[in-house]
């Protein structure tokens, strides 16, 4: 494999990054969001969160992408691929993300809960110095995993067209045939990105841990 | 369209995907199972270089889109002679992929079999060998079950990759009726559902066989 090939898969896994970053963030708001609805009162809205969550987590990505890159030129929206592409990864993830949220609010322990009660704190206090510090630590692991799984999943756009490290790879095979070197080039650009998450995940883990946590899951 | 004349239609199509959907998924997680247990079995051999080795494997495997190993064996393999039909080639890469995550999955259950077990296993006078396949595995496989269960999900809603290699099931079905049709998402839709029900029936097995083995201690 040539130097210049080298350097394009290289820019690949940094679009295959962007896309991913975009994904991460939106899909973190998506995932608040529904989060929010499972602790509704009502039962109907908790419904309607349970049922999203089964439908996104039950179908493969590559499936979501296809509907989503057919289902808005047909509701007259002209987005280009990267839009699409974050669009697909964030649904995605959202629901992902949802239920990892929901997941540290349900560990908070009880007396958690009755001690900011009792001192009265405001629903936004209790929301900010309570609930989120607990959440963030709670679900910081399970929050990187899924992180992780973005990038990975980020390759399937490839299939419908949008430009990233996978299509990169395929549009070099194509052109010198060099199937392992450059499979296992890509291979490479994407065990960095997935590994440094990773790890920078559990360095993340460590610091936030270390400051007298107080407040061990239920 | 009437709901029999669609059916008559493009029934066949969905339903040639669905079993090759389903044929695909049964063949790599029983492939993906089994490759699990041969790492496990390695990493119980106990030789630091069979671990150091199993490690490196699933870390490489946890890190790197699945799509990755199916164009490698899908577009390498031919190169080096071995010219086989895109199925297999997707099912291997399939079950090298999720093989990894099932070892990791029976390794955590491994943990939970008591030290005791070992003991009473040697004094019985039963061999390595004979502790693993008696004692180990069928303790290990059911305490997985649960985790088995999320795994096989995966591997049947990865399965939809393999239609970027062209092999017949519901996702590569559904991009052809789409190309024949020139219907929109119409077919997406009808092939989502597809999947939800067999991601149902999956959850479903398992439970049912979860219920059924899992005994109390």
């Amino acid at each position: 494999m040539d130097g210049g090939s080298l350097l394009l898969l290289v820019r690949a896994a940094g679009v295959s990054l962007l896309l991913a970053v975009a994904a991460v963030v939106s899909g973190t708001g998506l995932g608040i969001a529904l989060a929010g609805l499972a602790f509704s009162g009502l039962a109907i809205v908790r419904a309607i969160y349970r049922a999203w969550v089964y439908v996104v987590r039950g179908m493969p990505v590559l499936v979501l992408a296809l509907l989503v890159f057919y289902a808005l030129p047909a509701m007259d929206l002209q987005t280009g691929p990267y839009v699409a592409g974050v669009l697909v990864l964030a649904i995605y993830v959202g629901a992902l993300f949802a239920e990892v949220f929901r997941g540290g609010v349900l560990a908070i322990p009880r007396a958690q809960w009755e001690s900011a009660k009792s001192l009265g704190l405001p629903p936004w206090a209790m929301l900010s110095k309570v609930v989120i510090p607990l959440v963030a630590r709670y679900t910081l692991a399970p929050y990187v995993n899924v992180c992780v799984m973005t990038v990975k999943a980020s390759s399937v756009l490839s299939i419908i067209g949008v430009w990233e490290l996978t299509f990169a790879a395929r549009e070099i095979i194509e052109r010198t045939l060099a199937v392992f070197t450059v499979l296992g080039a890509a291979g490479a650009l994407y065990f960095v990105l997935c590994f440094g998450i990773d790890r920078t995940g559990r360095w993340l883990e460590r610091r936030l841990m270390a400051r007298g946590f107080v407040g061990e899951p239920a | 369209m009437r709901l029999t004349s669609w059916f008559a239609t493009y029934g066949p199509s969905y339903l040639n995907g669905l079993v090759g959907t389903a044929l695909t998924a049964l063949g790599a997680s029983i492939g993906a199972i089994l490759w699990g247990c041969g790492l496990l079995l390695v990493r119980l051999a106990g030789r630091r270089w069979g671990s150091g080795v199993v490690d490196a494997y699933v870390q490489v495997f946890r890190n790197t889109p699945v799509l990755l190993p199916i164009y490698l064996i899908y577009f390498g393999f031919p190169l080096v002679g071995l010219s086989w039909p895109a199925v297999v080639c997707g099912g291997l890469a399939l079950v090298l992929q999720n093989g990894a995550y099932v070892s990791e999955i029976l390794r955590g259950s491994f943990k939970a079999i008591e030290r005791v077990q070992f003991d009473a296993a040697r004094s019985l006078g039963l061999s390595p060998w004979n502790t693993f396949r008696k004692i180990v595995l069928p303790q290990v496989l059911v305490y997985s079950l649960p985790a088995l269960g999320n795994q096989v999900i995966l591997v049947l809603k990865d399965t939809s990759l393999l239609s970027a290699i062209a092999v017949t099931e519901l996702t590569m079905q559904a991009k052809l009726l789409t190309e024949q049709t020139g219907a929109a998402y119409e077919a997406f839709l009808v092939v989502a559902l597809l999947y939800l029900a067999l991601v149902f029936g999956a959850e479903l097995a398992f439970r049912t066989a979860h219920r059924a083995l899992h005994w109390s201690r």
